[in-house]
């Protein structure tokens, strides 16, 4: 097999700890009877990658740089323990796995050793009175978000990932979903957690309302990557399902009235759950059908929950917003529209190179983060066009979510192409003021700008993962740990 | 109105004409074709892997519906050879079709992968458990083996009760309810003698050869007969009928319903007045999505005069049994079992009396567990007539 280059493992490394990585592998084979494990070549390629699109590249020319020893399927703490243990004395890594739709490479099996896939822990239970739900990790996420529906609630996490991914993947990669404006990122939401740390100990912090018992470790693990432990349950916050639902579209001359028609409706404290506002060419793109909006900027919005307090935010929201109103037919066609992701299917294999990349920044430097990551990607050669929507909407600011795709030009790889744009992207976002992950995460491939935005935050993390991962065996390499 | 990829065309126009894009401008223009089925849907992160029922209960990534096909480009690639092992994945699917009502192309895994399954069979891949079963239906015609003693029925008439593998062996008291019921509804039901298997089950593991040579002796058959209507209890069988033999120029010379869709036409007939009691119901996949059947079978109990408790997982959200497809309950029983038990949960949380249209079905519910009462739909309409 090829390596590929933005990865450090290779095959002398891999074959110096051979022996050790085959004992735990015969270990864990005793314990781990029934199909609960495999070293099999189709398994062992399967999980050799997550959604990271230049792993799609990679995959459609036969290269798979980061093949695991073996893959094992727990289905229960007590495996989950063993199999920490047992990795944990033999010094093998170990990569928590869900549902696999992350696109930074986080649950890529980088220096080999073993990929732990949490989706046989599934088990659910509702907890009506404190609107609370209990979840294993590896449930999927439209499964939960069904079986609340069904009985009259809704956890309000709905990303477009909702049918591929898990509940855990959810939690290590604090995740948010298209209603976050009013129900907020999977950190809002997680009461309670289970953690599974070396070497093989069980953390279990139960939910409350709230709780002032030191820092909150429950979040310390949101957003870890697999890299300080396993997560086996969460306890999450749930909402009675909205009583109204309204639906609103606005057509804007600017980029600029849109978002500024935002800033002023979240000042006055109306948090509508879903708001996107797309910037002229995503608004040709997804709007095509509408020609009296096609070539504007479109704003789609969903206000839901208690009848009085949605009348109330849509009053806000009409006494405020710049630009026409559009009636609820947009609104129908993104809801209708909002899971589908064809093109990668149909655009990749004929060579085209694309990725999203999600960032925030405070209102102040909205406009001018917008123009720069755009004005950055553009101009490199090969781009075939750049383009941003507003996603994500907060009191305080934005989260922009840009799209680069383009065919890399002579003399350049697609990795080199690709490489270049996230450079230009992340500089310019960088040098704008914002952050540079809103909700992705880090995973492998922007783990080398950690270091620029945490600064001596970074070398405080770097030494809580040494002293919570003594043996570094915690999904190595990713966000640089 | 703007075409759909307009907007990428005007952004293109301006690009430098060093960039190689050539090949996805033609495709924009519709002058070379895209990417093959197999490879667009190994591209994509797995949007139905919510509603594949394989999926959901063995967790794997290498048998989730993207995960199959992605075995399937490495076996086209030559990453991975042609055995046992890797061919196993791609037969992990229980053809429910439940894959193809989130596919933004319509994709069934199930048939976007029958060329690997082809390929395997012609490679020589040899599962033990497809040997039997190809044996005994190359012998016997039917799925089981020699069928044992049948009940004497009419052998004309005008509709033409096709029985079926499954209720022959293991549920010949069906083939009787059913017989009555079409008599209290009037009808000259009549049964084929020599029947023999439809031929889906070589078909669903990849031996298309014995599927046709089936085919074409049970076509023959049917169209010989006094026939005017051919009902069938099986929904794979009438999917076959319907479906396939025409694909293969076998098609048949009268109308072929599955018995949900008869009933639906006698729906009139069957408006039965409220009464005590409840039932909940199990869709079977092939007849909500390979016949496309998806609230006919609700419709038809909701004159059954019994109180429906409706499935959250039922219409286009129904889930497998887990013994559909004919390739997983054989390579991997323990994964049907599971499956079964993932459903049956659900339903017995709301009934312990269970109408099924699926003799497969019915088979596995009432298998699996002796606490519920599971009824084969004709059965049901025979008993409260």
């Amino acid at each position: 097999m090829i390596r590929g280059d933005f990865l450090s493992l290779n095959e002398s490394k891999k074959k110096k700890r051979a022996s050790k990585v085959d004992k735990v592998i015969k270990k864990l084979s005793d314990t781990l009877d029934g199909g609960r494990l495999s070293t099999q070549r189709a398994d062992l390629l399967s999980y050799s990658h997550d959604y990271w699109p230049i792993y799609l590249h990679w995959m459609l020319e036969d290269r798979y740089p980061s093949v695991p020893d073996a893959v094992v399927w727990p289905e229960s703490i007590e495996d989950v323990r063993d199999i920490v243990r047992w990795c944990y004395r033999g010094k093998v890594p170990i990569y928590p796995y869900g549902g696999g739709s992350g696109v930074l490479g986080g649950a890529v099996p980088e220096k080999g050793g073993i990929v732990v896939d949490l989706k046989r822990m599934r088990s659910l239970k509702l907890h009506k009175k404190d609107l609370l739900v209990e979840a294993e990790s590896g449930l999927n996420g439209y499964y939960l978000e069904d079986y609340l529906n069904e009985r009259g609630y809704t956890m309000g996490n709905i990303p477009q990932s909702l049918y591929p991914s898990t509940v855990g993947g959810w939690v290590g990669t604090k995740a948010l979903g298209q209603f976050s404006t009013k129900y907020g990122g999977i950190e809002d939401m997680l009461k309670g957690i289970e953690v599974v740390v070396p070497p093989g100990k069980l953390i279990e912090l139960k939910p409350h309302p709230r709780t002032a018992t030191g820092p909150d470790l429950r979040k310390f693990f949101v957003g870890s990557e697999g890299t300080m432990g396993i997560i086996t349950k969460g306890w999450f916050k749930i909402w009675p399902e909205p009583e109204k639902r309204i639906k609103l579209s606005y057509a804007s001359n600017s980029l600029k009235d849109a978002v500024e028609s935002i800033r002023r409706i979240m000042r006055r404290g109306a948090e509508p759950a879903v708001i996107r506002i797309y910037d002229e060419i995503e608004t040709k793109r997804h709007f095509y059908e509408y020609d009296d909006i096609y070539g504007k900027v479109a704003t789609v919005m969903i206000i839901e929950g208690d009848e009085t307090l949605a009348d109330a935010e849509s009053k806000i929201v009409r006494e405020e917003f710049v630009g026409k109103e559009k009636g609820e037919k947009p609104v129908d066609h993104w809801l209708e529209t909002r899971f589908s992701i064809k093109e990668a299917s149909e655009f990749v294999p004929m060579g085209v190179v694309f990725d999203t990349i999600e960032v925030a920044v405070g209102w102040s430097g909205a406009a001018k983060l917008y123009e720069n990551v755009v004005g950055a990607l553009k101009p490199i050669k090969g781009v075939l066009f750049a383009s941003a929507h507003a996603s994500h909407f907060y009191p305080q600011g934005i989260c922009f979510y840009f799209t680069f795709a383009g065919t890399p030009p002579r003399k350049k790889d697609a990795e080199g192409f690709y490489q270049q744009a996230w450079e230009e992207a992340m500089k310019a976002v960088i040098n704008s003021g914002g952050t540079v992950s809103h909700h992705h995460g880090v995973g492998r491939q922007r783990r080398r700008w950690m270091s620029e935005e945490l600064e001596e935050g970074y070398e405080l993390l770097k030494k809580i993962k040494q002293k919570v991962d003594k043996r570094g065996i915690m999904n190595p390499g990713d966000m640089g740990l | 109105m703007p075409d759909k990829m307009d907007w990428l065309k005007d952004e293109m126009s301006g690009v430098s004409k060093l960039t190689q894009f050539s090949t996805v401008m033609k495709f924009l223009k519709g002058k070379v074709s895209g990417p093959s089925d197999v490879v667009k849907c190994a591209m994509c992160p797995n949007m139905c892997r919510h509603a594949c029922p394989i999926s959901i209960v063995d967790g794997k990534e290498t048998t989730s519906p993207a995960g199959k096909s992605r075995v399937g480009m490495m076996l086209e690639n030559e990453v991975l050879r042609f055995n046992e092992e890797n061919v196993f994945p791609l037969q992990m699917c229980l053809s429910c079709g439940c894959c193809e009502n989130w596919c933004p192309f319509d994709f069934s895994v199930s048939d976007i992968l029958r060329p690997q399954r082809e390929e395997s069979i012609k490679q020589g891949v040899d599962f033990k458990q497809f040997d039997e079963m190809f044996k005994a239906l190359e012998m016997h015609g039917s799925v089981h083996g020699k069928v044992g003693k049948e009940k004497n029925y009419p052998e004309e008439g005008e509709v033409l009760y096709l029985r079926g593998c499954e209720f022959r062996e293991n549920d010949q008291r069906v083939i009787d309810k059913t017989m009555q019921l079409f008599e209290k509804l009037d009808e000259s039901a009549f049964v084929l003698p020599g029947e023999e298997c439809c031929g889906i089950p070589a078909y669903n593991a990849g031996n298309t050869a014995l599927f046709e040579e089936l085919a074409k002796k049970m076509a023959k058959k049917i169209n010989m007969s006094s026939a005017k209507k051919v009902v069938t209890s099986c929904p794979s069988c009438a999917y076959a009928y319907e479906r396939l033999y025409p694909e293969f120029s076998q098609g048949l010379d009268v109308e072929v319903l599955h018995m949900v869709e008869y009933l639906e036409e006698k729906k009139r007939l069957l408006n039965l007045e409220k009464k005590g009691g409840s039932v909940t119901f199990h869709e079977p996949c092939k007849l909500v999505n390979g016949l496309g059947k998806k609230k006919s079978m609700r419709d038809v109990l909701e004159n059954s005069g019994l109180s429906l408790k409706i499935p959250r997982r039922s219409g286009e959200k129904t889930f497998c049994c887990g013994y559909g497809g004919t390739t997983v309950s054989r390579l991997n029983e323990e994964l049907s079992s599971s499956i079964n038990e993932e459903r049956l949960k659900e339903l017995k949380g709301l009934s312990k009396n269970i109408v099924t249209a699926c003799p497969s079905c019915k088979e596995a519910f009432q298998d699996n567990h002796g606490d519920v009462k599971v009824y084969d739909i004709a059965e049901l309409f025979n008993r409260l007539l």
